[in-house]
C-alpha cells in the first residue's frame, strides 16, 4: 500500500449522522466498533490505518481494539478493492452445483487469481464461504447485491454489464 | 406444493408483497401480541406464556435444538439488571438459507415472536444480529422494525400498555462463529467473535453481564402461532417422536430437481422428503449420501438416509444431528474427497484462533485431506486423521467447533474410505510433511 493512499479519515456527512443515530441505540460505546468499521468501509471501501484510529477515538476504545476487530472480521477489507468485488461461493451446495467454472470464468475473463484486483481497479476477486444461496446455487456476491442460479455465461454477461456501467 | 408440505411460519410466504406489515396485519399478524397484551391479557402472565412454549416442545431451531421454554426458563426474575433478548440471524451454517427466507420476505413474524419473548420475560430491549452479507435481508428487517414502531407494536407503552421493548440490528462482518451464542455475544459488544467458557450461562451473565437470551429467527417466528393456536395443538403438528413437536424449515439443496426452503411437520422419513418434496435426484441418478443438518452434521450412506427420520430423535438414532434442518443431497457422482477437503477447508477459515487444538487442528485436517484430493496421501494419513481428530474434540476446546469438525469429516473418510484409499501415493515418494508455516 502506497502512502498517497493512507489519506486522513472522517466519516462522510451521511455516515456522521448514521453514526449519531447508532449512538443512542448501544447502553455501551464498543458495541459501536463494528457498526463504525461498516460505516468506514461504505464510505472508502476499506479500513485504512488513519480509518482504524479515526474509529478508535470516535468510539472510545484503544486502537489495537479496533484493528483486531478489523482482522477478525473476514468482510472488512484491509486494503482496496475493485469497484466491483466478486464474491464467489466455493462451499458445498455451490460446488455440487459447479461454483468451479465461475472461478475459472473469472481467471480467465479476467486474469486475476483469488485475492487479486484487476489493473484498471474496477474487479477484486475472492472466493468466500457459505453465504445462504445453496438452494438458488452458485452464488455471486458483487458488493452489497446475490446474484443467483450463476453460470459462466450469466457471469460473463454481467461483468460486461458491470463494465458497461463505468 | 407437495401435500407433505405443512405452511405454519411460511403461510404467507409468496403472497404479494408478504414482507410488508400490511400484509402480514391482513393475515391475522399480530393478534397473538394483541391477545397476550389485551384481549387476554389476565390469562397471559410471564409464567403462562414460558409454560405455554414448553408445552409446545419448541426446539432451538438454529442447531443445537435446546428446549426453548426451558432456556427462558433460566432468566432470573428477582434482578435488578436490564434483560436481553437477541434474535441469532448470523445464518452461516454451510447448506442452510431458512432464516434468509424468514428475514427478506417474512420479517413480522419472528418480531412479533421477539415483542412476546420480551414480555414474557421482562426484557425492554432486543438485538437482531445479522450476518453481515444479509444486506438487503437487513434492510428488510429495517423497515419492518420501523413500521412497527410506526403502528405501536414497538417502543414505549406498546398498544397503550405499560410494556415496553425496543428493536434494534447489528450487522456482523464475515465470521461463521458468531453464530455461536457467546461468541455472538462478545461480537454484539465490539469484539472479536471469541466464544466464552461457560458457566456463567448467557441466562445469567450474557450481553453486557446482563441476563440474556439467544434464539433463532425460525424459533421466534414459531412464538406467535404458539399463542394463537396453544402449545398442544404445535406439539401435535409432529409426526416423529414425542420430544420433537411442531414443524420444521427445511433448507434442501445438492442434487435433487426442486431445491428450496420447506415447512414439513416433524418426524417425515428423510427419503420422502427427497423423492415425493424435492422431486427426486437430478438427471436419473442413484442417491450417494447425505448431509442431513447442515455441514457439522455426520453424513449419512444412501442406505442409513433410506431408514432415517427428520425429527431430533430420529436423527440421533441413525446417529447424526437434525441440526439447522439443512439437507445437502449428494448423488452418485460425487467425489468424497473433494466433499471432506471443502468442508475441512471452512473450518480451517472458520476457527476463531482462540483454543489451541482448534487453530491447530484445523489446518492439519484441511492439510491432510488436500493430500488425498492431490492423490499424494500417504497409507497412515488416515488413521492419523482420526486420532488426532479426537484431540479437538470432548471437551479440548471452549466451543464445540472443534467437535463439528470432527463430526463432518471423519464420517465421510470412515463411510467412503476405499475413495480415500483410491488416493494414496503407492509409490511413496512424494510424502508432503505437514508444514507448520504454511497457513
Amino acid at each position: 500500500m502506497n502512502k498517497t493512499e493512507e489519506k486522513e479519515y472522517s466519516f462522510s456527512k451521511k455516515s456522521e449522522d448514521r453514526f449519531k443515530e447508532l449512538e443512542k441505540k448501544f447502553p455501551q460505546r464498543s458495541s459501536l466498533v463494528l457498526w463504525t468499521l461498516h460505516l468506514v468501509q461504505e464510505d472508502i471501501g476499506y479500513i485504512s490505518k488513519p480509518a482504524i484510529e479515526y474509529v478508535a477515538k470516535r468510539v472510545g476504545v484503544s486502537k489495537s481494539w479496533v484493528e483486531g476487530v478489523c482482522t477478525f472480521y473476514s468482510m472488512y477489507n484491509k486494503k482496496p478493492v475493485g469497484k466491483y468485488h466478486l464474491q464467489v461461493c466455493h462451499n458445498v451446495s455451490c460446488w455440487l452445483n459447479g461454483s468451479d467454472k465461475l472461478e475459472e470464468t473469472i481467471k480467465e475473463k479476467l486474469n486475476i487469481e483469488h485475492g487479486e484486483t484487476t489493473k484498471d481497479g474496477l474487479f477484486t476477486f475472492t472466493h468466500v464461504e457459505c453465504l445462504a444461496s445453496c438452494g438458488t446455487s452458485p452464488v455471486v456476491q458483487v458488493n452489497n447485491d446475490y446474484h443467483e442460479k450463476m453460470d459462466p455465461q450469466k457471469l460473463e454477461e454481467l461483468i460486461e454489464k458491470l463494465k458497461a456501467e463505468v | 406444493m407437495s401435500s407433505l408440505e405443512k405452511r405454519i411460519l411460511l403461510k404467507d410466504w409468496g403472497k404479494n408483497n408478504c414482507h410488508t406489515i400490511e400484509v402480514y396485519e391482513e393475515e391475522g399478524g399480530y393478534t397473538a401480541l394483541k391477545k397476550v397484551l389485551i384481549d387476554e391479557k389476565d390469562k397471559w402472565t410471564s409464567e403462562n406464556i414460558i409454560e405455554e412454549v414448553k408445552i409446545s416442545g419448541l426446539r432451538g431451531r438454529g442447531g443445537a435444538g435446546f428446549p426453548t421454554g426451558l432456556k427462558w426458563s433460566f432468566i432470573p426474575k428477582d434482578t435488578d439488571k436490564p434483560k436481553y433478548l437477541i434474535c441469532n440471524a448470523d445464518e452461516g451454517e454451510p447448506g442452510t438459507f431458512k432464516d434468509r427466507v424468514l428475514l427478506e420476505d417474512l420479517p413480522h413474524g419472528f418480531i412479533e415472536g421477539m415483542i412476546i419473548a420480551g414480555i414474557a420475560l421482562g426484557s425492554k430491549q432486543g438485538y437482531i444480529y445479522l450476518r453481515g452479507e444479509f444486506y438487503k435481508p437487513w434492510q428488510r428487517v429495517e423497515e419492518a422494525i420501523k413500521d412497527a414502531y410506526n403502528k405501536g407494536y414497538l417502543g414505549d407503552n406498546i398498544l397503550g400498555t405499560k410494556h415496553s421493548f425496543h428493536l434494534t440490528t447489528y450487522r456482523g462482518a464475515g465470521a461463521y462463529i458468531c453464530g455461536e451464542e457467546t461468541a455472538l455475544i462478545e461480537s454484539l459488544e465490539g469484539k472479536r467473535g471469541h466464544p466464552r467458557l461457560k458457566p456463567p450461562f448467557p441466562a445469567v451473565e450474557g450481553l453486557y453481564k446482563c441476563p440474556t437470551v439467544v434464539n433463532n429467527v425460525e424459533t421466534y417466528a414459531a412464538i406467535p402461532h404458539i399463542i394463537i393456536n396453544g402449545g398442544k395443538w404445535y406439539a401435535n403438528l409432529g409426526q416423529g417422536s414425542e420430544k420433537s413437536g411442531g414443524t420444521k424449515l427445511f433448507s434442501i439443496s445438492g442434487h435433487i430437481n426442486k431445491p428450496g426452503v420447506y415447512e414439513l411437520p416433524m418426524g417425515l422419513p428423510l427419503i420422502d422428503i427427497i423423492e415425493k418434496v424435492t422431486g427426486g435426484i437430478k438427471g436419473d441418478k442413484k442417491l450417494k449420501a447425505v448431509i442431513p443438518g447442515g455441514s457439522s452434521t455426520p453424513i449419512l450412506t444412501a442406505q442409513e438416509a433410506k431408514k432415517a427420520i427428520m425429527d431430533y430423535e430420529g436423527m440421533a438414532e441413525a446417529g447424526t444431528f437434525l441440526g439447522s434442518g439443512a439437507v445437502i443431497v449428494l448423488d452418485e457422482t460425487t467425489d468424497m474427497v473433494e466433499l471432506a477437503y471443502r468442508v475441512a477447508y471452512f473450518y480451517d477459515h472458520e476457527s476463531c484462533g482462540q483454543c489451541t487444538p482448534c487453530r491447530e487442528g484445523t489446518r492439519w485436517v484441511k492439510n491432510i485431506l488436500k493430500r488425498f484430493k492431490d492423490r499424494i496421501g500417504s497409507a497412515d494419513d488416515l488413521d492419523t486423521l482420526c486420532d488426532f481428530s479426537e484431540y479437538m474434540s470432548n471437551g479440548a476446546t471452549i466451543c464445540p467447533f472443534g467437535d463439528a469438525v470432527k463430526m463432518a469429516v471423519i464420517p465421510i473418510v470412515k463411510k467412503f474410505r476405499e475413495e480415500f484409499e483410491a488416493r494414496i501415493d503407492k509409490t511413496e515418494k512424494v510424502h508432503e510433511k505437514i508444514s507448520i508455516g504454511d497457513r
